[in-house]
C-alpha cells in the first residue's frame, strides 16, 4: 500500500483536468419551446481538429458568469469540426445559456464519462429507444451508427413525446423516417392537432412500441434515454420481451460539479455517474438500488 | 522496515522544542494548538504554544491540504481567459495521530489515482507529515478500523512516546532529510528503547475497551444486507442534517462549484467549498428533482458509501475510527452504535451464549 502511494506522489504534475476550454457559438437553433441547440467550435484551431467524443459521453460547459453544466453531446463524432448541446431551459444557469448568441464565448471541457458501448454493438441489432429530450444524447448514437451503416446489423429508432410541438429535430426524424437502413415508429402521448396527426398517427406510451420491434432480442443492443420515471417502464417492457439485461444500456442524469470523479455530486450507490457512466447496463439497477 | 532498529531515531523529551524550532525553518509550522476545551490544527508562531497530548481535533489536519473554500479559477467575461492564483508553500504538519495519518492517504488516494488534481499532488509534494502517538477516548474506534497504528499511512516521521524519549519513526526520505539536519538533538536507539516501544504500543491497544467497540469484520456486506433495515429511518429521526459528520471527517472529500461574479459584474470567481451529502440539495438536479430525497436516505448514503463505496473506488474502509462523527454530534448519533444496531448485535450476544442451538443446519 505504502509503495503505491509513494508512486502517486512521485508522479510529475498532470495537466489540469478541471481548465476548460474557450469556445465560440457559432449557431442557435429553436427547436421546441425551451429547447435550443448550439453549435461551438473551439478557439484553439488543434483542439478543434483532436476532439473525439463517443455517443453518449458528456461535457461541462462554462455559462459565464453563471457557472459549469453538464451536457451530453448530440453531435456525432463522425462530423467533425463541430460539437452540439441540446440544452432545455430549466435551472437557473441553462436560463442564462439560452440568452447566448452566435459569435458570444462560453468554455467547454470534456469530453468526460464512459459513452455507449459502440464497438461492442458493431455487427449487432441496435434498437434506440428515446423518451422527450432524451433524443439529444441518442442523437450522437443515431448518426454515428448510420455514418457507419456497414458495421451494424439492423437498426431500430423509437421516439416518444408528449406533442409535436415538443419534438426535436423535427426534419431530420422526418428524413429518417424515409430512409431504407433504418425502422422509425414515433409515438405521441396527445395527438390533438392537425401537426400532431401529420407526424404520426400513433397515440400513447413509449413502451407500446417495444413489442412491435421485429429483431432477435438476443442478437441486439438497446440503447434508452428517457426521463428517469420511464426507465422503470421501459427496462420491464424490454425485460418481457427477451432482451437481456447486460445488452440494454441506460443513461442517467445527476448532479455533477467536476466531471472527474471528485466532487462526489453523482453517486448512485457505489458508482459514480461522471467516471463509471453516465451510460450503465440495465444489470446494474439490480446492485445499485436507488439507480432508478 | 519504519519501525526497525536500522531506521529509527530516539529523540529525548526534552529536545522536542529543539526539534519544533529546527522544523519551523523548514517552512509554515502546523501543529495541534488549544482553543478552549478542545484543539485545533492552527499555523504556530511560537513552538511553546504546541500541545502534544490532545485526543482530537475539530477539524481534521486535510483543511490545510484541501482548504474548505477554495478559488480554482478567475477568469474575466470578456476573454474566458481561465487563469489561477493558487501558489502553495512549504509546511510541515507536526503531531498528527495515526488515524489522521491514515485519513490523508485515502485522500491521496481519491484525488492521485484517476484524473490526478495537479493542485492536490503540488500542495502534497510540498507538505511533511509528522505523526505522533496518542491516547484513545471513549469515541475512538480506530483500533476496530485497523487505523490505530501508522503502518503504511504515507508519513515521514512518527513519533511514538516512550515514556522520557520519543521513539522516532522514519518514514521516507524525506523524513531522513530532516533527521540528518537536526541529527544534533536525536540519539541512537537501543534495545532497551526498542522494547519500550514494543510495550508502549501494546499499552495503546489495552487502553481500548474491546467488548464497546465496533466489529469492522464483513462490515460491507452487512452494510449491502441491511440497505432496507428500519435502523437507517429510526437513527435518521434524531440526524438533524447539519453536515457536521462529514465536515468533521478526515476522508469526506465532497464538494461544490460555484461561479462568482464581482459587483460590475466582469471578473468572476470559479470557487470550491465543501459541502455535505447529508444536505438536501446534494443531489438536487435542475427541474427540482431530488435524488436522495428524504433524510434517512442520506443518513444511509453516509455509511453506504464510506463502508461500501470506498472499497469499490480506492480499496480501502472510508472510515478510520478517529470518533469525531459521533463526538461532534448535536444529535449525539454514533456511528459505532447505528453499526452495533444494524449488526444486531444483542443477537450475536444471544448466539454466543447458546451456541449448540445454532450449529444446526
Amino acid at each position: 500500500m505504502k509503495k503505491s502511494l509513494e508512486k502517486l506522489l512521485n508522479k510529475p504534475l498532470p495537466g489540469d483536468p478541471l481548465l476548460p476550454h474557450k469556445a465560440l457559438i457559432t449557431d442557435v437553433e429553436e427547436l421546441a419551446p425551451d429547447h435550443k441547440k448550439f453549435s461551438f467550435t473551439f478557439l484553439d484551431e488543434k483542439l478543434n481538429s483532436s476532439w473525439n467524443h463517443i455517443p453518449g459521453q458528456f461535457v461541462m460547459i462554462t455559462v459565464p458568469k453563471a457557472g459549469e453544466i453538464p451536457i451530453s453531446i448530440c453531435s456525432s463524432p463522425t462530423r467533425r469540426g463541430t460539437i452540439e448541446l441540446t440544452v432545455r431551459k430549466v435551472g437557473r444557469k441553462t436560463e442564462v445559456l439560452h440568452r447566448l448568441k452566435p459569435g458570444d464565448l462560453v468554455a467547454i471541457r470534456g469530453p468526460y464519462g464512459n459513452g455507449f458501448p459502440v464497438e461492442i454493438m458493431e455487427g449487432h441489432n441496435v434498437l434506440i429507444i428515446a423518451g422527450g429530450l432524451g433524443i439529444a444524447p441518442l442523437r450522437s448514437l443515431i448518426w454515428y451508427i448510420l455514418d457507419r451503416r456497414h458495421l451494424y446489423k439492423e437498426v431500430y429508432v423509437l421516439y416518444g413525446t408528449r406533442n409535436y410541438e415538443s419534438v426535436l429535430y423535427k426534419e431530420e426524424l422526418k428524413r429518417l423516417r424515409e430512409r431504407d437502413d433504418v425502422k422509425c415508429l414515433y409515438i405521441l402521448d396527445r395527438i390533438e392537432t392537425e401537426e400532431d396527426r401529420q407526424w404520426t398517427d400513433r397515440q400513447g406510451l413509449l413502451t407500446e412500441l417495444i413489442p412491435e420491434v421485429d429483431l432477435d432480442p438476443t442478437e441486439t443492443y438497446v440503447a434508452v434515454c428517457g426521463p428517469p420515471v420511464a426507465y422503470r417502464f421501459i427496462g420491464k417492457e424490454l425485460l418481457k420481451n427477451g432482451y437481456p439485461e447486460s445488452q440494454v444500456f441506460v443513461s442517467l442524469e445527476r448532479k455533477m460539479e467536476c466531471g472527474i470523479g471528485k466532487c462526489g455530486h453523482c453517486q448512485i450507490g457505489y458508482k459514480y455517474a461522471c467516471v463509471d457512466g453516465p451510460i450503465f447496463p440495465l444489470w446494474d439497477t439490480k446492485n445499485l438500488p436507488e439507480m432508478i | 522496515m519504519e519501525f526497525h532498529i536500522d531506521k529509527a531515531k530516539v529523540l529525548p523529551k526534552e529536545n522536542l522544542e529543539k526539534f519544533l524550532e529546527g522544523l519551523k525553518k523548514l517552512g509554515r509550522l502546523i501543529a495541534p494548538v488549544r482553543k478552549g476545551e478542545k484543539f485545533v490544527f492552527d499555523v504556530i508562531r511560537d513552538v511553546l504554544d504546541v500541545e502534544i497530548n490532545y485526543t482530537r481535533t475539530i477539524l481534521p489536519p486535510k483543511k490545510f491540504l484541501l482548504p474548505y473554500r477554495r478559488e480554482r479559477y478567475t477568469y474575466s467575461t470578456d476573454t474566458l481567459e481561465f487563469k489561477s492564483s493558487f501558489r502553495p508553500v512549504e509546511q510541515i504538519i507536526f503531531g498528527i495521530h495515526s488515524c489522521d495519518l491514515h485519513g490523508i492517504s485515502i485522500l491521496d488516494s481519491v484525488y492521485l489515482r484517476d484524473n490526478p488534481d495537479p493542485r492536490y499532488l503540488e500542495v502534497r509534494k510540498k507538505t511533511v507529515l509528522i505523526g505522533i502517538s496518542c491516547r484513545p477516548d471513549e469515541y475512538c474506534f480506530c483500533l476496530s478500523t485497523g487505523t490505530a497504528f501508522p503502518d503504511g499511512a504515507n508519513w515521514d516521521l512518527f513519533l511514538t512516546d516512550i515514556g522520557d524519549d520519543y521513539f522516532v519513526s522514519i518514514g521516507s526520505p524525506k523524513g531522513d532529510e530532516i533527521i540528518l539536519k537536526l541529527r544534533k538533538i536525536f540519539r541512537e536507539i537501543t534495545k532497551e528503547d526498542l522494547d519500550r516501544y514494543k510495550k508502549s504500543t501494546s499499552f495503546k491497544k489495552a487502553l481500548f475497551e474491546i467488548e464497546k467497540l465496533p466489529d469492522f469484520g464483513r462490515i460491507s456486506q452487512v452494510i449491502e444486507l441491511e440497505y432496507d433495515s428500519p435502523v437507517w429511518e429510526e437513527e435518521a429521526k434524531r440526524c438533524l442534517g447539519c453536515g457536521t459528520c462529514t465536515n468533521v471527517c478526515p476522508t469526506c472529500f465532497c464538494y461544490t462549484c460555484v461561479d462568482i461574479p464581482d459587483l460590475d459584474g466582469r471578473k468572476v470567481a470559479r470557487v470550491e467549498f465543501t459541502t455535505s451529502c447529508q444536505y438536501p440539495y446534494y443531489s438536487l438536479v435542475a427541474g427540482g428533482h431530488y435524488f436522495k430525497p428524504t433524510r434517512a436516505d442520506r443518513f444511509k448514503h453516509r455509511y453506504y458509501h464510506k463502508l461500501v463505496g470506498y472499497l469499490y473506488q480506492i480499496e480501502k474502509l472510508g472510515c478510520v475510527g478517529c470518533g469525531r462523527c459521533s463526538a461532534e454530534c448535536p444529535a449525539k448519533i454514533s456511528m459505532v452504535e447505528t453499526i452495533k444496531k444494524l449488526r444486531g448485535t444483542a443477537d450475536e450476544e444471544e448466539l454466543r451464549e447458546a451456541p449448540e442451538q445454532t450449529t444446526t443446519g
